[in-house]
Formats: C-alpha cells, structure tokens, sequence
C-alpha cells in the first residue's frame, strides 16, 4: 500500500524560482527514507508540498489515495513535520502546552488532549519537564518536543527537515534514537539532509535531489558510491570501503 | 538570558495554584486599586498577607528579590524624588538641603503601594499557567461583541512566548557588532539604528517561521479550549479579598 503518491510535482516560486520540478515517486508505508542534495536543491520545497504549506503548479500529491490539496487538515494530521529551525516551532508556553496545541487544534476533548500529551511527551522522554519553559530545553531536547508534538496529532507520515544541523553529538543520538524507534512503532520517516554520514545507516531508501529535480532513487548502498557529484558527502566509511555503522553504536 | 524575567510560571500545588484563574484576576485588579487608597496601617497588613501568599505558594523568594533588583533601583529614584517635589518641601529648601518629612513620608508610601502591586502581579504570574491566563482573558473579552477574544489572547500568549527569543536576539547581535568594534562608533543614534534593524529583520523572519509551523499543525480558530472550574474556595478566596479591599480604602 503506498501511503504517499506523488506524481509530475513541480512548483515555481512567484519570483520566478524553480524550487521543484517534474517528480514522480510512490512512497509505501513503514518506509524510512533519506532526502539528501545540497543546499537549494529543493528538499525542503518537496516535503512542505507533502502537507500541504505548498501547493503544486503542476501534477499532485496523493495520501493514502486522497489528494492533499482536497483535504488539507487531513494532510496536516496525517504528515508530521519538523522543522529546521527548533526554536521557531515552538508554540505554547510550557512543554505540556506546547504538545496540547496539535490535539487542540483537531478540537479533541480535553481528556483526549491531555492523554495524548502525557503519552507523546512519554514516548520522547520529556514528561518530567512538563511544566518547564520550551526555550530552557537544549537543542536536542527541543527538537524531541516538537517531535511529541506531531506524534499528539497521531500523524502517520513523520517528516524531519535537516533534524540533525546545529546539534551537539548527544543531540543527534536522541533523535536518531527517537527517529528509529519511531519507525519501528510502525511510522514512515521521511529525512531531509545534506549529512548522510549520521543517518544512512538506517534508511531502505536514499533520494538524491539536485536542482528541484530527484536525480537518484534506490537503496543506499546501491547508489552511495555516486552522491559526490551531487553536492553530498560520501561517508568515510564508505570511501574506504567498509560497511557503514550507526552513530548509535 | 533566557532567565531574565522574574515573571513566569513555577509550577507547584500551592492553593494559589489551584485557585481560578478569573478570581485571580479579579483579586488582583481590586488589591491593586484598593491598595492605591491605603495607608501605613493597612499597608502592613497587605503586607504580610503578600509574604503569607509568597510563604504559602513556595516561591523561591531570594532569586525573586535578585530578579527584582532593577526595579528597587526604580523605586530609589521615585522615592528621591517624590521626597523632594512634593509640595510642603519646595526646591527652594533644596539650597538649604532641608527636605521635609512630608517629602519623604509621601515618597515612601508611594513606593511601598508600587512595591506591593509588583509583588502581586508576581505572586499571579508565578502561581498561574500561562494558557491559563489566555483562557481567562478570552473568557473576560467574550461578552464585547466587537473584540475577537480568541485572536486577542493567542496574540497574548504570543508575545508572551516570543520576549525571550527577542531578548536573546538582542543580545548576539549586540554581542556579533560588538565583537567587530561597534563600540569605536560613537555616535548612539548610528548603532541603535545598526541595531534595530537586522533585529527587527530577524524578528520577522521568526514570526513568518512560526506561522508555518502552527498552520502544519493545523492551527485554526477553532480549537479545544479548556473549561475554567470554579469551587467554593475560590468564591470564599474572593470574599476575603473584597473585604481586604474594603479596609485598605477604608482607614
Ligand atoms: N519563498 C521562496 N521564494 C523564492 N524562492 C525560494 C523560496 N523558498 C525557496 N526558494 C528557492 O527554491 C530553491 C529550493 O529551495 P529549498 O527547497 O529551500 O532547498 P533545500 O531545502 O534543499 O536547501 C532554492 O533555489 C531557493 O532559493
Ligand atoms: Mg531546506
């Protein structure tokens, strides 16, 4: 079952940018997939027609065989997004308020709300801060809350753009850890970065996009060896020929 | 930086914690009023009913009274002078350097009076949620009919939310100009402007960051929105803090 269809996509800003162009790609659910391409090469543009913060000049997104453009709530509840800059994101002033806002916004009653909260806030680990101000958090942290936020909207798609850019090594182990663990409770992840060293090791699937366009789709180990004419490092491991291992070991 | 403002939430189980926000407000409002009226006597009383509220809602009281040091070196300046312009001691004794009792007695009961508001308006914020707060604020602007109370208090909540990345904003820019010599300029206008400026650019950039990410989030008018409870202690809490009012007005 493909969970997200996206077909002929292109968008052109009203500058005259082309952000995207032409692409066709079928995502199935439970996928874990990495967008990789260097900067200006589109990916962010991509993911926000995903749910929707863009609409396409040309050919359409499809979730679940339901058009985004027909149902945009719907697209918002079903995509998760996080976004590149943590601090940005957050809406509410206390954690706990923070991650009500989604639920609230689908006007859920308030006990559904305040269990959804409790139990996104356990899943990322932050339910002993609850009634802490979001802007004390470290980065890490902040980046976990606005993953409980999406995952309080029981969003079946998550989506983070280039999640790992301004965090410290712990940071980019908790949301690794958190992406992973994620995908194994069953979610589709979709990753955008321009660093395949700290994440390939776990995706089924690596899209390489240059110039609005996805120039490469296949599985990593496939393709990894040609990312370098694409503004994308190749892993070290990779260039010296060994297997490539998780930063979370 | 973050931690500048002495005004936020701590959270705790305190009876000023549980009480309703509306009656919050609206002790507050009347204690505030009143307490403009009052004289030393029931001054002192507001007084220690204040500590006994700081004592019982477990505040940490020192960091608050460090917190708070800008706005005593305010109430000095007050105080200075009011004790000096006040009308019974005229600048003409100034040259004698005579100030009158009445200068300084009103002088300090202008102070207490702003001290005292300030602790409460502490006391509320410290105790109170702030989505509460915007709760209560809608709850308040919904009987006029021409101000959208749902937008007023998202707003509220907002601004509240963004003081502290502006206040951080702030400070690296100052700190980024500083470090390549603005201090050698010393013209103030040239780098309030040199200031101001990319602040006010990143600023927005922020606010437009962050209207995309409450639309991902679906955000719209309307939303779930906590029911207030109110019970017998707040109405008994009421009752005892219109009778306060009534004996700061009265003495
Ligand atoms: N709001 C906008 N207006 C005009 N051009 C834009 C806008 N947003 C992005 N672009 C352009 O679209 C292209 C793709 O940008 P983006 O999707 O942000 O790339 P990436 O996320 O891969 O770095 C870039 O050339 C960028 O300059
Ligand atoms: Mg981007």
């Amino acid at each position: 079952m493909n969970i997200i269809e996206v077909t002929n996509l292109s968008h052109r800003f009203p500058d005259g940018t082309i952000g995207i162009e032409d692409i066709t790609l079928s995502i199935r659910e439970g996928e874990f997939i990495v967008i990789a391409g260097r900067n200006g090469s589109g990916k962010t543009t991509f993911l926000r027609h995903l749910n929707g913060l863009l609409l396409p000049d040309t050919g359409a997104v499809r979730l679940a065989g339901v058009p985004v453009s027909r149902d945009i709530p719907r697209a918002r509840q079903m995509v998760g997004m996080v976004f590149q800059d943590a601090d940005s994101q957050i809406v509410g002033e206390t954690v706990f308020d923070d991650v009500a806002f989604g639920p609230e916004n689908l006007c859920l009653n308030e006990c559904e709300v305040k269990r959804r909260v409790i139990k996104s806030l356990k899943a990322v680990g932050l339910i002993d801060i609850a009634d802490q101000r979001p802007h004390l958090l470290s980065g890490g942290e902040k980046r976990r809350l606005a993953v409980a936020g999406i995952l309080a909207m029981e969003s079946r798609v998550l989506v983070f753009d280039e999640p790992f850019s301004d965090l410290d090594y712990p940071g980019v182990r908790q949301i690794l850890h958190q992406a992973l663990s994620l995908h194994k409770a069953g979610h589709t992840i979709l990753i955008a970065t321009h660093d395949l060293e700290k994440v390939i090791a776990h995706a089924d699937r690596l899209l390489i996009m240059s110039d609005g366009k996805v120039i490469m789709d296949n599985a990593p180990e496939v393709i990894i060896k040609d990312v370098e004419a694409f503004g994308v490092r190749e892993p070290c491991a990779s260039r010296l020929g060994m297997e490539i291992e998780s930063w979370l070991n | 930086m973050a931690e500048l403002t002495a005004f936020h939430f701590h959270p705790g189980a305190s009876l000023l914690h549980t009480l309703d926000v509306r009656f919050k407000i609206l002790s507050f409002v009347l204690i505030s009023i009143s307490s403009l009226k009052a004289y030393p006597l029931s001054l002192s009383i507001l007084t220690l009913v204040i500590f006994y509220a700081i004592l019982i809602s477990y505040l940490p009281f020192k960091s608050i009274l460090k917190e708070l040091r800008y706005f005593f070196v305010l109430l000095v300046f007050i105080f200075i002078a009011r004790a000096i312009f006040t009308p019974e001691s005229p600048v003409a004794d100034l040259k004698q350097s005579v100030v009158a009792w009445q200068g300084i007695y009103s002088g300090a009961l202008v102070c207490w009076r702003l001290l005292l508001v300030v602790l409460l308006g502490l006391i509320f914020v410290s105790t109170t949620k702030p989505s509460d707060i915007r709760i209560a604020v809608e709850w308040f602007l919904t009987p006029f009919p021409f101000i959208p109370g749902k937008r007023v208090a998202t707003m509220m909540s907002l601004i509240m939310r963004f003081v502290p990345l502006i206040l951080d904003q702030a400070r690296e820019t100052v700190d980024a100009q500083r470090s390549r010599g603005v201090e050698n300029r010393k013209n103030p206008v040239y780098r309030l402007i040199k200031l101001i400026i990319p602040l006010m650019i990143r600023t927005f950039e922020k606010a437009d960051k962050l209207a995309v990410a409450m639309e991902a989030r679906c955000y719209s008018e309307k939303r779930t929105n906590k029911a207030l409870s109110s019970n017998r202690s707040d109405w008994i809490t009421l009752f005892g803090i219109i009778c306060l009012s009534i004996l700061l007005v009265n003495n």
